[in-house]
């Protein structure tokens, strides 16, 4: 689904977010990213869609080369591809519903989204994405009457109102108190289960990304230094991807036992 | 007060030094002022004597007369004035609302393109609104229009100056969002930028319409027609009861327009 080979990101100031990257990421996989701030993890999740470009190496989704595409393929890979952010990127003053219908903007021509005409699969689309997260009532509420993790709901909303084949989730739970996380965290599970969407999630707690993640990959520097299932995570390995002892602060809880 | 313990009395560090730079720069301030007006030759002594001498335009004022103000000619005049104003910052403004997001990194891509509207909106800016009426009254003739032409630009540099300050400040999370989601750069406007500064925007409107009010009155002076052109016509006459009369009934029209103006532009923000 995802195949990256020799990847590199080079930022102009020098610095590399991505460092001779290869991994692939096969269809309905949940794969989570682990790795300390600046390790990359944002590179790598904003190189799938195209976001950030790769400087050299290659990048494949679905098959497609990413590294070649023009601005018209960039946006037509980008409307199979939802991304959720961890500021939950809302617009404020905007509903809800009018929030999600941003997931549907890619099959919708310019003019008509213009005057606001959204199709009426479009709209059904959106609620249906609402209900899923359990937020359809809040429709016509403006994003900014919502709590923290009713927002990231909306959020996961308009991703799923793309109808995409990958799901691109950057620290979607930082913003959030440990239930809340956890809330955000299944449903995030629950569609990847239930729709076989692929999952590409960044996290920096160390217990949730052992406790979502089939498969965690782990980058330092840029570079993958750990990729293998959930249960083979033990305290041991993160602190290889840390290359530091582990201290409260990597853990949702407190009293969170790794492996 | 003194202090509880003995010799600790607390006293706040000696004040700096105003810097020289500081003491410099008042120093050619007070300079460059006296300066100027010794070379424009102010003197107190001519201004009161010209203003003691009998004195037309100033017994004028005493003796306004409001009465004509609502002759057909100075009342269709008036109307004028309005309309211009309202035509001017409706289209300078729509106008101004594209020219201003063109100019931003996230509204226009292309670098070549940008570069150009950010050119064209500088040199909109740096014509004031006199200058745009002699322009249009030399190039279409005296009336109307020019003065409609004329607001139009002024408009646009009013509102596409605020504006672009707004869309500085726009919180640029919903932008990538969108883009992220494969919307085109002009839906990505629509549904992630226009939303947060729609409130800004319409405020600015308002105020592009209070400034062009005042200035149609300036306009008609170099023959862009509105009231400008009926005061012109008295002044003209040497009738300055009548000039006077129409000057006061503006300074009535512009004050309740921009007190109700500032009103809603308060609840809009």
């Amino acid at each position: 689904m995802i195949r990256l080979v020799d990847a590199t990101v080079e930022y102009p100031n020098g610095t590399r977010g991505l460092d001779g990257v290869s991994l692939e990421i096969e269809p309905g996989e949940f794969v989570v990213v682990v790795g300390l701030s600046g390790a990359g993890k944002s590179t790598l999740i904003r190189t799938v869609n195209g976001l950030v470009p790769i400087t050299s190496g290659e990048l494949y989704v679905d098959g497609d080369a990413v590294h070649t595409m023009t601005r018209r393929e960039l946006r037509r890979l980008r409307a199979q591809i939802g991304m959720i952010f961890q500021g939950f990127n809302l617009v404020d003053r905007a509903s809800v519903l009018d929030n999600v219908l941003v997931g549907r903007l890619h099959s919708v021509p310019t003019w008509r989204s213009l005057f606001g005409l959204y199709s009426r699969v479009d709209t059904e689309l959106a609620a249906e994405a609402l209900e899923r997260v359990g937020m359809l009532e809040r429709s016509h509420s403006r994003a900014t009457a919502l709590s923290g993790g009713q927002r990231q709901r909306v959020g996961i909303a308009r991703a799923l109102a793309q109808q995409p084949k990958v799901v691109l989730a950057d620290e979607p739970v930082a913003s959030l108190d440990p239930p809340t996380s956890h809330a955000v965290m299944q449903h995030l599970q629950q569609i990847n289960q239930n729709l076989g969407i692929t999952t590409l999630v960044n996290l920096h707690f160390l217990d949730l990304a052992v406790a979502y993640g089939q498969r965690i990959i782990g980058l330092r520097e840029g570079k993958v230094v750990f990729d293998g299932p959930g249960e083979a995570c033990t305290p041991d390995v993160f602190e290889g991807i840390y290359g530091r002892s582990l201290t409260a602060e990597d853990t949702l809880t407190d009293d969170a036992e790794l492996g | 007060m003194t202090s509880v313990v003995e010799g600790a009395v607390k006293k706040p560090p000696p004040t700096p030094r105003p810097s020289s730079f500081a003491l410099l720069g008042s120093l050619l301030a007070v300079v460059l002022t006296v300066i100027t007006a010794i070379t424009v030759e102010f003197s107190f002594a001519e201004l009161i004597e010209n203003l003691t001498r009998r004195n037309l335009v100033v017994e004028g004022l005493l003796s306004p007369d409001v009465s004509q103000v609502w002759s057909d000619r100075s009342l269709r005049a008036f109307i004028e004035t309005l309309q211009l104003a309202i035509l001017g910052t409706a289209t300078g403004g729509v106008v101004a609302l594209p020219l201003a997001m063109w100019a931003t990194d996230f509204g226009n891509p292309n670098t070549p393109l940008r570069v150009a509207v950010r050119t064209l909106n500088a040199v909109i800016r740096s014509i004031p609104d006199l200058l745009w009426a002699l322009l249009f009254v030399t190039a279409v003739g005296i009336g109307v229009l020019p003065g409609l032409l004329a607001l139009f630009f002024f408009s646009i540099a009013v509102v596409s100056k605020l504006t672009a300050d707004t869309l500085d400040g726009v919180d640029r999370g919903p932008i990538e969002a969108a883009l992220a989601s494969g919307a085109s750069v002009p839906q990505m406007l629509h549904t992630a930028v226009l939303p947060q500064i729609l409130p800004a925007y319409s405020s600015f409107l308002l105020y592009g319409f209070e400034l062009n009010l005042r200035a149609s009155a300036v306009l008609g002076l170099v023959g862009a027609g509105g009231i400008g052109a009926r005061i012109e016509f008295f002044r003209g006459r040497g009738e300055w009861s009548e000039v006077w009369g129409l000057v006061l009934m503006f300074f009535l029209v512009v004050f309740i327009v921009e007190r109700v103006s500032v009103s809603v532009r308060r609840r809009l923000i």
